[in-house]
C-alpha cells in the first residue's frame, strides 16, 4: 500500500502547489466559506505583525488563534505553504494508518470471533465484510481527504483548519492504536485549538476501554477508574498547555480572545454555519439565551449517542466529528472535509442508505450556489442575506441528512446481524423494517 | 498703546499680588464672551431674530467686541422679501429702534445654525479649517453669556424646524466646557416656551440660568407692528432690553435686579432663575460681569520689576551630530518567544515521547 499512497501524496501536493502558484490563491483566501475569523491566514499574519510591533496580538478583534499557533508560525511564516501541505499530508497518513488499524483490530477480529462463536444468523453472511474488499479502504480514505475539493480549497487558502484537522487525525490514529496517553494529549491539543473536540472524549474513552477489555458498565469500579485516569491525563495536559500559553506572551488575554470568541460569537460574518443569521437578527435581550441554546446543541448529542453506540466507538467518533462540523460556531469547508474523509470506512452500508442521491445532489448544488449567491448579495445587490442563508441552511440540512442516514444504515446493519437479513414476522410472512 | 498699558498691569499684578489682585480680579474673570443663538427661521419668527439682535446690541454697546461674540441667526429677516423695510429689524413698535444696524456681524447664518454647530462651538470641537470668528475661544477665565431663543418645549429647544436640542445635551455640553476649563462663569438666558426645563439638568459649577417661563407655561410675544405685520419681540426680552438700556459700562447693578426683570404682571409667564450652581452670591455679581466687557486699567508711577529670565546656554559642541539626530528611530526589535516557553514545550514533548515509547525502545525506532 505504500506505493499507491506515495503516488497519491505526490498528486495531492502537486495540485496544491499548482494552485498556490496561480492567481486563485488570493481569491480563495478571501472566500468566507473557506476561511472564518478564527482560521484566516490574513489574521495570523496580522497577529504576528502586531507582535513584532510590541503590541499584544489579542488587542482588538483581529487575532483569534491560540498562542501555540503564534509559536509555530513565528518560525514558519516564510514556509507557510509547505506547512499547510505537510499538515494535509500528515492528516492523510494518520487517517490511512488509523483506518488500517481499525480494519485489522476491530472489524476483522470482531468478525472472526463472532463467526467462530457462531453468533451470526445464517442468512446475513453477505453482510460480513471480507478482507479483500477492505483492502483498499485506507487508501480510499486518504484519497477522499487529500483530493476533496474542500480540503484543497482550505489548504490553498492557508486556513489553520488544516492544522486542526491534522491534530484531530493524529488523535484518531493514536486512539485506534490504543495509546491512551497520546490520545489524551492530542485530544487536549485539539480542544485547546477549538473547544468543540471536547465531545470526542466519550468515543475515545469507550474505544480505549473496549480495547483494554474493561466492561462499559457504570456500576463497575474499573470503568470509573479508567475514566478518572483518562480525564486526569486529558485535563492535566490541558492545564499544562494553558499555563504554557500564558508563559508565551506573559498574559491571560488569549483566553477571552480565543475561547470567549468561539463561545460568545461576536463576529457575525456570514459563513456556512447556522449562527450568523440568527444572531444578526436577534434582539440583545435574548442573545444570551440563544447563545446557550446553540452552544448546548453541539454538546448535547454526546451522551445519547454514546449510550446508543457504546459498542461502536469509532462510528461514534465519526458522528461526533460530523456534529461538531455542522453545529460549531464558525464552520468552514475544511471541517466538513475531515468527516467526509471517513465515509469510505462505512461504504459497506451502501445497501441500507436511503437518501444518498438526494444528499449528494444537494451538497453539490449548494457548494456551487454559495459563491453565486454571495456575488448576487454583496456585489450585484439583487439578492439579500436571506438567499445566502437559505443555501447555508440547505447545505447543513443535507449534511445532517447524510449523517443521520449513515446512522440509520449502521444501526440497521447491526440489527440484521443479530436478527438475520430476511426478517420474518411471527407467522412467517416477510416483515419490513420501519424507522420510528 | 492700550496693549502696553495692559502688559504693565499684568507685570504689576505678578509683583504686587497680595495688594491689588484681590480687588482687581474680584470676579475672577479676565475676558467676556457671548454666544447668542436664534434657533428659528421663516418670516413669522421675526421676533426671535429681533430678540437675539437686541441682546447683541446691548452686549456690544456694553463693551464686548464682535471678535468675542458668536452670533447664530437664520438671518433671513432683514433681506426677506416680505420685509417692508429691507435691511432693518425693529424691536419696538413704530420702528423706533433698528437693532440690525450697520455693523452687525453674524457668524453662523442660515442653515449653519444647527444643533451640531452649536454644540461644537460650545465645546470647541471644530474642524481645523473653522475661522476664528466662528470659534468660541474662551479660557478658564472667561465669563460667557449664552442666550437662546426660539420655540421650545418641556426639555427641548427646536432648531430651525428640523431638529432639537435637549436639556440633557446642553447640560453635558456645559460639563464638557467645565472639564475643558472653557469658562469661569456662565450666564444662561433662554427665552422660549417652558424655558425653565432647559436649565433643570445643569450640573456643572458656576452656571447661573434665567428663563422666561416655567415648565407648563408659554412665553408670549409682545406687540405686533401693523406695518411689518408680525410680532416684533417677545415679552421677556423686550423688558430685558429695556432694563439693559439703563445699564452703562460702569454701572453697579447686580443680578438680583436682573431676576426682577419682567414680573408676572408684564410677562404673562413667570420668569425663573437658577443660582444653586453658582458659587458667588448673585447679589455680588455685576450685570457688566456678563453683559459687558470692562477692562480695568490701573495707572502706576512705580517702576515695575521684571523677573530674571534664566538663559539656557547651548554650546555647539554639546549637540549630537546631525546624522544621529535624523536617524533617531527606535530599532525594530522582533518578538521572540521566551526561552522558558521553548524549553518547557520541548521538555514536555520529549517527556510524552519517552513515556509513550520508552527509552529502551529507542533503538527500534531509529
Amino acid at each position: 500500500m505504500a506505493a499507491p499512497l506515495t503516488l497519491l501524496l505526490v498528486v495531492a501536493v502537486t495540485i496544491r502547489a499548482a494552485l498556490y502558484r496561480s492567481s486563485l490563491a488570493e481569491v480563495i483566501a478571501e472566500r468566507v466559506e473557506v476561511v472564518s475569523p478564527i482560521t484566516a491566514w490574513k489574521r495570523v499574519i496580522e497577529g504576528l505583525a502586531l507582535l513584532d510591533l510590541g503590541v499584544s496580538p489579542y488587542s482588538g478583534d483581529v487575532f483569534h488563534e491560540t498562542p501555540l499557533v503564534i509559536y509555530l508560525f513565528h518560525f514558519l511564516v516564510d514556509y507557510a505553504e509547505i506547512t499547510f501541505m505537510l499538515a494535509d499530508v500528515i492528516s492523510a497518513i494518520a487517517l490511512y494508518l488509523a483506518v488500517k488499524e481499525y480494519n485489522k483490530q476491530v472489524v476483522r477480529k470482531k468478525q472472526k470471533f463472532a463467526l467462530e462463536a457462531d453468533r451470526y444468523p445464517q442468512d446475513c453472511l453477505e453482510l460480513i465484510r471480507s478482507p479483500k474488499e477492505m483492502l483498499y479502504i485506507p487508501l480510499k480514505v486518504a484519497m477522499f481527504y487529500l483530493l476533496n475539493p474542500f480540503t484543497i480549497l482550505s489548504c490553498v487558502a492557508k486556513s489553520t483548519c488544516g492544522l486542526n484537522n491534522a491534530v484531530i487525525s493524529l488523535f484518531i490514529l493514536t486512539t485506534i492504536k490504543g495509546n491512551a496517553l497520546l490520545s489524551a494529549v492530542f485530544l487536549c491539543l485539539a480542544t485547546y485549538q477549538s473547544i468543540y473536540p471536547l465531545t470526542l472524549c466519550a468515543p475515545a474513552m469507550l474505544y480505549l476501554m473496549q480495547r483494554q477489555y474493561i466492561p462499559v458498565n457504570y456500576r463497575r469500579a474499573s470503568f470509573w477508574w479508567f475514566v478518572v485516569q483518562y480525564l486526569f491525563m486529558y485535563l492535566g495536559s490541558l492545564f499544562v498547555l494553558i499555563c504554557l500559553s500564558f508563559f508565551l506572551l506573559g498574559s491571560w488575554d488569549y483566553l477571552p480572545s480565543v475561547y470567549g470568541f468561539i463561545l460568545s460569537v461576536p463576529d457575525l460574518t456570514p459563513n456556512i454555519g447556522l449562527f450568523w443569521y440568527f444572531f444578526a437578527e436577534m434582539f440583545e435581550h435574548f442573545r444570551l439565551f440563544f447563545l446557550c441554546v446553540f452552544q448546548i446543541n453541539v454538546f448535547f448529542y454526546t451522551v445519547p449517542l454514546s449510550i446508543k453506540l457504546k459498542d461502536h466507538p469509532v462510528f461514534l467518533m465519526f458522528m461526533q466529528l460530523a456534529v461538531i462540523s455542522i453545529f460549531k460556531s464558525y464552520p468552514t469547508v475544511g471541517d466538513i472535509a475531515l468527516y467526509m474523509a471517513l465515509l469510505p470506512v462505512w461504504s459497506h452500508l451502501h445497501r441500507f442508505l436511503r437518501n444518498i442521491f438526494l444528499v449528494s445532489c444537494v451538497l453539490l448544488a449548494c457548494s456551487v450556489l454559495f459563491p453565486v449567491l454571495w456575488h448576487l448579495w454583496i456585489y450585484a445587490g439583487s439578492a439579500n442575506s436571506n438567499f445566502y442563508y437559505a443555501i447555508t441552511l440547505l447545505f447543513n440540512v443535507a449534511q445532517i441528512l447524510l449523517v443521520s442516514d449513515y446512522f440509520y444504515a449502521f444501526l440497521r446493519r447491526e440489527h440484521h446481524l443479530i436478527h438475520g437479513l430476511y426478517l420474518k414476522k411471527k407467522d412467517g410472512s416477510e416483515a419490513t423494517l420501519v424507522l420510528k | 498703546m492700550l496693549a502696553a498699558i495692559i502688559m504693565l498691569i499684568f507685570i504689576c499684578f505678578c509683583v504686587h499680588f497680595q495688594n491689588t489682585a484681590g480687588q482687581f480680579f474680584s470676579s475672577g474673570h479676565t475676558n467676556n464672551w457671548a454666544v447668542l443663538v436664534c434657533t428659528s427661521r421663516f418670516w413669522f419668527n421675526y421676533r426671535h431674530v429681533a430678540n437675539t439682535l437686541s441682546v447683541y446690541r446691548s452686549v456690544k454697546r456694553l463693551g464686548i467686541p464682535d471678535s468675542h461674540i458668536v452670533l447664530m441667526l437664520a438671518d433671513d429677516m432683514a433681506c426677506n422679501h416680505r420685509n417692508p423695510k429691507p435691511a432693518t429689524v425693529f424691536s419696538h413698535r413704530n420702528m423706533e429702534l433698528n437693532v440690525y444696524g450697520d455693523d452687525v456681524e453674524v457668524d453662523y447664518r442660515g442653515y449653519e445654525v444647527t444643533v451640531e454647530n452649536f454644540l461644537r462651538v460650545l465645546t470647541g470641537r471644530l474642524p481645523p479649517s473653522t475661522p476664528r470668528s466662528k470659534r468660541l475661544l474662551s479660557d478658564d477665565r472667561s465669563n460667557i453669556l449664552i442666550y437662546l431663543t426660539g420655540h421650545g418645549g418641556n426639555g427641548f429647544l427646536k432648531f430651525q424646524d428640523s431638529e432639537e436640542i435637549s436639556n440633557v445635551e446642553l447640560a453635558d455640553a456645559f460639563e464638557q466646557m467645565w472639564q475643558k476649563r472653557r469658562y469661569n462663569e456662565l450666564l444662561f438666558i433662554i427665552d422660549t416656551c417652558q424655558g425653565a426645563s432647559m436649565y433643570e439638568r445643569f450640573y456643572s459649577p458656576n452656571i447661573m440660568a434665567l428663563a422666561s417661563s416655567q415648565v407648563g407655561e408659554d412665553s408670549l410675544s409682545h406687540q405686533p407692528d401693523l406695518a411689518i405685520g408680525v410680532h416684533l419681540m417677545d415679552r421677556y426680552t423686550f423688558y430685558l432690553l429695556e432694563f439693559l438700556e439703563d445699564i452703562h459700562p460702569a454701572s453697579k447693578s447686580n443680578m438680583n435686579d436682573l431676576f426682577k426683570v419682567c414680573p408676572k404682571s408684564q410677562c404673562v409667564s413667570t420668569p425663573g432663575h437658577r443660582t444653586d450652581l453658582f458659587l458667588r452670591d448673585p447679589g455680588s455679581v455685576l450685570i457688566t460681569d456678563f453683559f459687558g466687557s470692562v477692562r480695568k486699567v490701573e495707572i502706576t508711577m512705580e517702576q515695575p520689576y521684571l523677573l530674571k529670565v534664566q538663559e539656557k546656554t547651548y554650546s555647539y559642541v554639546d549637540q549630537l551630530p546631525v546624522s544621529e539626530i535624523i536617524h533617531q528611530k527606535p530599532k525594530q526589535k522582533d518578538w521572540h518567544p521566551p526561552d522558558g516557553f521553548i524549553l518547557g514545550l520541548w521538555t514536555l514533548i520529549l517527556l510524552v515521547f519517552f513515556k509513550t515509547y520508552g527509552i529502551k525502545h529507542l533503538k527500534h525506532i531509529f
